[in-house]
């Protein structure tokens, strides 16, 4: 083992020099992790690269870090040079042993900047310190720069060429398709990125909350992509029942969803306040008997009819996601019972729909034309139990729908061809699921009670 | 040490208090403890958690002082060293060489207010740096590198409210981004659409409080929440259905004090899971029973016991985490919802 000052800096640059070429040697290195080894064996080197893992004996750990901190310190203070090399190969080091160094990325800020650095290789050093320390605040925060970076290249680009348009107009598209694909490509990435990490350690707030600044800057208002994030969600939620931040991201996808939806509803009713639906009888005696909703006829070709069609889809996609959630949260709740997380989801749920039921009666009252006909199967206010007694022919029962699948044109088409409507959520059946549940024996008192 | 409770296909993340567990407060201990802090480190240890040292040192000194050993600390040269860290743009880093930030130009002025020595650092510098990282929506920058978080919104108005400037930002503005990130839930996250977080609650409310703007907090809603955290065990949480952490009495105990709602928790329950804590041998508080040790905690186990009511530790405030008494000779007296 080394012991004097000489040794530890022959000894550390080294390992510098291993973590560096081991890199070189496999450039899909996917984890990082430090092997329990209390002491140097043999004359070996403490780096240890197995297919795509790499590792680092324990012991080195403790000379390592100190001696790479401290360089790079000095440096900062203007003590002592390195070049643009060994600045990128002893900041990688210091940030997989210790990735909360803000400093240390900072100086990768500067190298990027000055071009020196390919952001991409640089989210690839912070999804590897992701594998070791999944919650770092400061690689997270460090991964946002590089990301705004790139996106605010991305519209420096575009913005240039359409001042230049009409010259370059082939290129134009090439460029543009080949930018769009790199921000998908990214996009993906980064969601991979937060799933490991979600998956590495629980609640993970830095992932989750990354995930929701990714969709925000990356994907603003791309219903598409929100949409199959909400897909994918369904499978991961249901096996991490008491992950808040995952039905948290849930819940703020869902949101996102309904707020596009209803935008794109209220948009088109804008268009056609005089005709829908109050002076429009027949589409009218369409909409009002027991929770269905037939579209226009399919042969029927006029603008207005397609618009109608299109405020229709929009709702019926909404009244959907809100069935579909409230099942999938029955049946968690009913699967794994007590769970804080699913009840506190449930809650927000019922909250989204409220609220826009609320702003939807506003709408109305306001003496705009009906913006997203969400409340279809909700009679007046009054008489709802008896009316939806009256519809379902008991407490109502939702109905069954593809579950596996967020609504699409299928759905579209078989709306088309009259199939009835899931039920709205309601205070009634909702009532009676928690009857159900606590008649159920799922729960009983906790023993402090 | 750390175990679950399982009952009825029901099963909650807790501790159990084991019936050895430390139960009376050992103030001495701890006093030893922060005193002892930093001289016995190895190189190790100290180079992995220096990127904060800054806030470090406040926790620890701090801690000390309601605990009424502040004299046991080095005041000339812990002075010393905030003035090393202040850069040529007005900011305070974590330590020498380290890059400045708002979190350690908080720290560094909230230990200069124990110490009644703000002028030690250049004042006007400090506010023009705060002053700087305003963005247009209101919402403040960590840093010239431009992460956003209501933590960094709380950071400036506690550093410019600590120095008597919170007239040179934009407050109207400020607060309505932090509004922004307010939940259904009556909680605050990181940003607007992040979930809601004891301790990003704890900024948001200490932020309002400080602007005056406490009225906008639905106070029955967010101590609805707040409360929920506690725990069979009496510890609290920071998110449903996390673990138990000392340093959440510290984040959901202060939020519901400036809320007025600390009564609609079990305050004689935790205060046995934060005594219990503590390690009898080394003095200092860990997040969990049997855990190690660390200034932090130790910090956050002392204000929670203050906040509970405990008589051997100085008053504490509940929205600047430092004691009542330094607070009124800096002249500040941050609103509490009655």
């Amino acid at each position: 083992m080394a012991e004097s000052e000489e040794e530890v800096d022959v000894l550390v640059q080294r390992v510098v020099k291993d973590i560096t070429n081991a890199f070189k040697r496999n450039p899909n290195i996917d984890e990082i992790g430090v092997i329990p080894c209390p002491e140097a064996r043999y004359n070996r080197s403490p780096i240890v690269l197995v297919e795509n893992k790499l590792g680092v004996e324990s012991w080195c750990v403790k000379f390592l870090l100190p001696y790479v901190h401290n360089k790079l310190l000095l440096y900062r203070q203007r003590k002592h040079w390195l070049d643009r090399e060994a600045l990128v190969d002893i900041t990688s080091t210091l940030l997989l042993l210790n990735p909360d160094f803000t400093t240390a990325w900072n100086v990768r800020k500067e190298l990027l900047q000055c071009g020196v650095l390919n952001p991409e290789r640089d989210l690839y050093l912070g999804q590897l310190a992701l594998t070791k320390f999944p919650k770092s605040p400061e690689t997270w925060i460090h991964r946002r720069w590089v990301l705004k970076q790139f996106l605010g290249q991305v519209s420096a680009v575009s913005c240039s060429r359409k001042q230049k348009q009409g010259e370059v107009e082939q290129v134009d598209g090439e460029l543009i398709q080949q930018l769009s694909d790199h921000l998908a490509r990214m996009l993906h990435q980064e969601m991979k990125v937060c799933s490991d990490a979600a998956c590495r350690y629980p609640s993970n707030y830095n992932a989750w909350s990354h995930r929701i600044w990714v969709l925000q800057h990356m994907a603003k208002g791309n219903a598409k992509v929100i949409h199959n994030e909400l897909s994918s969600m369904k499978l991961w939620v249901s096996m991490h029942v008491s992950d808040h931040s995952g039905f948290h991201y849930r819940q703020f996808l869902l949101k996102e969803l309904i707020t596009e939806l209803s935008q794109t509803a209220a948009c088109l009713s804008i268009c056609l306040p005089q005709h829908w639906p109050s002076t429009s009888p027949h589409r009218h005696s369409h909409t009002q008997a027991n929770g269905e909703l037939y579209g226009a006829e399919e042969d029927e070709e006029d603008e207005e009819a397609e618009e109608t069609e299109e405020t229709q889809r929009s709702s019926s996609t909404i009244l959907q996601l809100f069935h579909q959630e409230i099942e999938l949260c029955s049946d968690l709740i009913q699967s794994f019972p007590g769970h804080e997380t699913l009840w506190s989801h449930r809650r927000q749920v019922f909250y989204l729909w409220h609220h826009l039921k609320k702003d939807h009666q506003h709408h109305c009252s306001n003496g705009g034309s009906q913006s997203v006909r969400i409340s279809k199967s909700d009679p007046p206010e009054g008489s709802r139990q008896d009316m939806t007694r009256h519809e379902h022919g008991c407490v109502p029962e939702p109905m069954e729908v593809d579950r596996a699948s967020l609504p699409d044109q299928r759905d579209n088409k078989r709306l088309k061809r009259g199939v009835l409507l899931p039920a709205s959520p309601n205070l009634p059946s909702e009532h009676s699921f928690v009857d159900r549940i606590l008649d159920s024996g799922c729960v009983e008192n906790p023993p402090w009670i | 040490l750390k175990s679950l409770l399982f009952y009825s296909g029901t099963q909650v993340k807790d501790v159990i208090i084991k019936p050895d567990a430390p139960s009376s407060l050992l103030l001495d201990k701890h006093a030893d403890y922060i005193a002892a802090y930093g001289s016995k480190k190895d190189d190790y240890e100290y180079t992995l958690s220096e990127y904060l040292r800054m806030s470090g040192i406040y926790w620890g000194l701090t801690v000390m002082d309601l605990m009424g050993q502040l004299s046991r600390m080095n005041r000339e040269e812990i002075i010393d060293f905030i003035k090393a860290c202040q850069h040529e743009c007005g900011g305070i880093s974590a330590s020498i060489g380290h890059d400045p930030h708002l979190l350690y130009t908080l720290s560094a002025v909230q230990i200069l207010c124990l110490y009644d020595n703000v002028d030690a650092i250049d004042v006007d510098k400090v506010v023009e740096y705060v002053k700087g990282l305003q963005q247009e929506d209101g919402s403040f920058a960590g840093d010239k590198w431009g992460e956003i978080d209501t933590r960094f919104s709380f950071c400036a108005v506690a550093t410019l409210a600590l120095l008597g400037k919170l007239d040179k930002i934009n407050v109207d503005k400020a607060v309505e981004f932090v509004l922004t990130c307010m939940n259904f839930d009556g909680g605050f996250g990181c940003r607007p659409g992040s979930e809601s977080h004891a301790g990003q609650i704890y900024c948001c409310t200490g932020f309002l409080s400080l602007t005056g703007q406490l009225h906008q907090v639905n106070a029955d809603l967010l101590g609805w929440w707040l409360c929920e955290r506690q725990l069979p065990s009496g510890g609290l949480n920071g998110r449903p259905e996390k673990l138990p952490d000392v340093c959440y009495s510290w984040w959901v105990l202060a939020s519901l004090k400036i809320i007025n709602k600390i009564h609609w928790i079990d305050k004689a329950k935790l205060r046995t899971f934060i005594l219990a804590c503590q390690d009898e041998e080394t003095g200092g508080f860990a997040d969990r029973p049997g855990d190690m040790v660390d200034p932090f905690h130790t910090l956050f186990g002392v204000a929670g016991l203050s906040l509970l009511g405990d008589e051997q530790i100085k008053p504490v405030n509940p929205v600047l985490c430092m004691p009542e008494d330094v607070l009124q000779r800096v002249g500040l007296q941050p609103d509490l919802l009655s």
